[in-house]
């Protein structure tokens, strides 16, 4: 018995090595974080397009960390993956890992953030942050009637996207002196630290009008630290991403706007386009920009988390 | 004689002149400091860390640490809410297990004591240093937390579960009800029991501990027991607050417990410190992280003052024991 059992592995190991000399077509996924639902979606939206194009993936999560990236980097380029389907951890750290797997020959991708570098990666996907927060302003003056107070609530500190949101808010914000912002504060892109920094702001600025968050999580923190001194119906709360909660709590009118980004949109191209590059295609564009659309009330219904219906 | 008791007591009394003069120079910059919403804000937001810096106060006076209490927090708050919210399915029996609140509640606790008497296990059977084995659970933890919930937060949990976090019972929030009892039976398990006595002598001197015939594996295990079960505890409390569990939940809480433990004049050797002093630790920094934002202060300085506030009461600290 245990002959037979022995000779049937043997059959199995000896019919894997054949597969792999015959060369298995491989995906890296490398991506900033595996912390955050939307990086996870964007990971596994990239992964099962790969898949169904017939490669092998691996996802590899750097968190947030630029020095465990390069060496994802120097592991994928070590196995033999053929491409790499990149969200970096930092526009500029991560140019030479991408460079790194360029030397080898590998193509890289990029997905929603870009680096710093047009040379670097074969084509760049990404969602444009700024222009999406430039949306979200002017919606939010229209709502305000162009005057009142607000509160904006940060992403981490050292994010890029933390200010790119921010930069674009304000661009189309501080044209209006009349909209006056009594608070910024910093939580962390965290729905538990938005709702305490929302609850001490309340306290020193209880007669707020709207409140304008880096990302969806914060935003839900921020209605909730509202909701539970009941003033929930008089501010308006933005937040940025599209994530589950907040479509929900669109329907609900609990939160006025959303960012809607489309990480979906983004990983699919992304592997479309790493399929053509393996199949002799090289004429990328180098950047792609994936729109980030206005979502509110009115417009709730065509939308689903993450993406459009 | 009465000078060494004056010092003593002014030791005694450091954490508190030090919040003292804390809320005295936030009251004179804003005048929305001092108001009762703000003071059950401030109360309302430290709960979760004074349950986790409670059990964090027992481990480190046995000259341990516990670096996994975030993560454990995030399980234990996750698998509560997936149990309710969900239940599980048995695939292999064929059998789908639905969960009451109650029932979703203590598995939760049951996870995080589960965890935390791991912890224990390998620090006193396997050898492992604490700051090791618990770095492990940090890591484990959160890996088994990303597993549960998929990387998707869990929302939407009902009014019921909620009241946990943002009820209020007899005019005081349902959270700072569960801490103070949390540090009640922490105090008196610190001061009146016989294992109050050991987690103390361990962390004074393990091997005369040992010699004077404390069973110091068991003592150390149950310790970190409930080190694990107040980290769920706060699990709970966060899920519910939120009415959501969050996959990176309690991401750095650790930092905050230890730091709570430390401004409060535990020693990190081990054996020297109070439960008392903890608590008044947690209040300085949720006085503190209140004020700054009371007082509208850029999110970088915030960082750098927090860091600084911690190394002053620890250097307070030395030279107190310097002193002694």
């Amino acid at each position: 018995m245990k002959k037979y059992l022995f000779l049937f592995l043997w059959a199995l190991l000896g019919c894997q090595q054949q597969q792999a000399s015959q060369g298995t077509k491989k995906m890296a996924i490398i991506v900033s974080t595996l912390n955050n639902p939307w990086f996870v979606f964007l990971a596994e939206k990239a992964a099962a397009k790969a898949q169904s194009l017939g490669y092998e993936t691996k996802i590899f999560d750097s968190q947030n960390n630029t020095a465990l990236e390069t060496d994802h980097f120097e592991n994928a380029i070590v196995s033999g993956y053929q491409a790499i389907l990149f969200n970096p951890t930092d526009s500029d750290g991560s140019v030479s890992n991408v460079l790194k797997a360029k030397d080898a020959g590998i193509p890289v991708f990029c997905m929603d953030r870009e680096v710093n570098n047009p040379a670097a990666a074969t084509a760049q996907i990404l969602s444009d942050s700024f222009s999406g927060s430039v949306a979200i302003a002017s919606y939010f003056v229209k709502q305000l009637h162009k005057k009142g107070k607000y509160v904006e609530i940060l992403g981490l500190v050292g994010d890029n996207n933390t200010w790119a949101r921010s930069k674009g808010f304000h661009s189309v914000v501080d044209n209006y002196p009349q909209l006056e912002m009594v608070a910024q504060q910093s939580a962390d892109f965290d729905r538990n630290k938005a709702m305490e920094v929302m609850e001490s702001i309340l306290q020193a600025h209880p007669n707020i009008d709207a409140v304008f968050c880096g990302n969806d999580a914060m935003a839900m923190g921020a209605y909730q630290a509202l909701a539970g001194v009941g003033k929930a119906k008089q501010v308006k709360v933005f937040g940025f991403d599209g994530a589950d909660d907040v479509v929900t709590a669109i329907k609900d009118g609990k939160i006025t706007a959303t960012g809607m980004q489309f990480p979906q949109t983004m990983a699919e191209m992304a592997a479309v386009f790493a399929d053509q590059y393996l199949k002799g295609k090289r004429d990328f564009a180098q950047k792609i920009p994936v729109a980030v659309e206005l979502v509110n009330a009115a417009t709730i219904e065509d939308y689903t988390a993450f993406g459009k219906k | 004689m009465t000078i060494s008791l004056t010092k003593e007591k002014l030791y005694k009394l450091q954490s508190l002149i030090a919040l003292l003069v804390l809320c005295t120079a936030i009251s004179l910059l804003s005048d929305k400091f001092l108001t009762l919403a703000n003071g059950w804000n401030v109360l309302r937001q430290i709960s979760v860390n004074i349950c986790i810096s409670v059990g964090m106060t027992l481990i480190v006076l046995t000259a341990g640490i516990d670096l996994s209490v975030g993560s454990v927090l995030a399980l234990a708050g996750a698998v509560a809410a997936g149990l309710l919210k969900n239940g599980i399915a048995l695939e292999g029996l064929n059998l789908f297990v639905g969960f009451t609140l109650l029932g979703a509640l203590l598995a939760g606790l049951l996870v995080g004591g589960l965890l935390g008497w791991l912890n224990g296990w390998v620090v006193t059977q396997c050898k492992v240093p604490p700051f090791v084995a618990t770095l492990a659970m940090l890591t484990m933890a959160r890996g088994f937390t990303m597993l549960w919930t998929k990387g998707f937060p869990i929302s939407n949990l009902g009014a019921n579960f909620d009241y946990l976090g943002t009820g209020w019972l007899l005019g005081v929030p349902v959270p700072v009800w569960i801490s103070a009892w949390v540090v009640g039976i922490a105090w008196l398990l610190t001061s009146k029991t016989p294992l109050g006595r050991y987690i103390y002598a361990i962390g004074g001197n393990e091997s005369a501990a040992r010699l004077s015939g404390i069973n110091i594996h068991r003592a150390k295990r149950i310790v970190y027991t409930i080190g694990g079960v107040l980290a769920a505890l706060g699990g709970l409390m966060v899920t519910a607050r939120l009415d959501s569990a969050q996959p990176n939940a309690g991401t750095g809480y650790e930092l905050d417990a230890i730091a709570a433990v430390v401004i409060g004049g535990t020693s990190l050797s081990g054996g020297r410190g109070s439960i008392w002093g903890t608590v008044l630790g947690a209040i300085i920094i949720g006085v503190l992280n209140n004020g700054l934002v009371l007082l509208n202060v850029s999110p970088f300085w915030q960082q750098v003052v927090k860091g600084l506030v911690i190394l002053l009461a620890v250097m307070i600290d030395r030279m107190n024991a310097k002193n002694d």
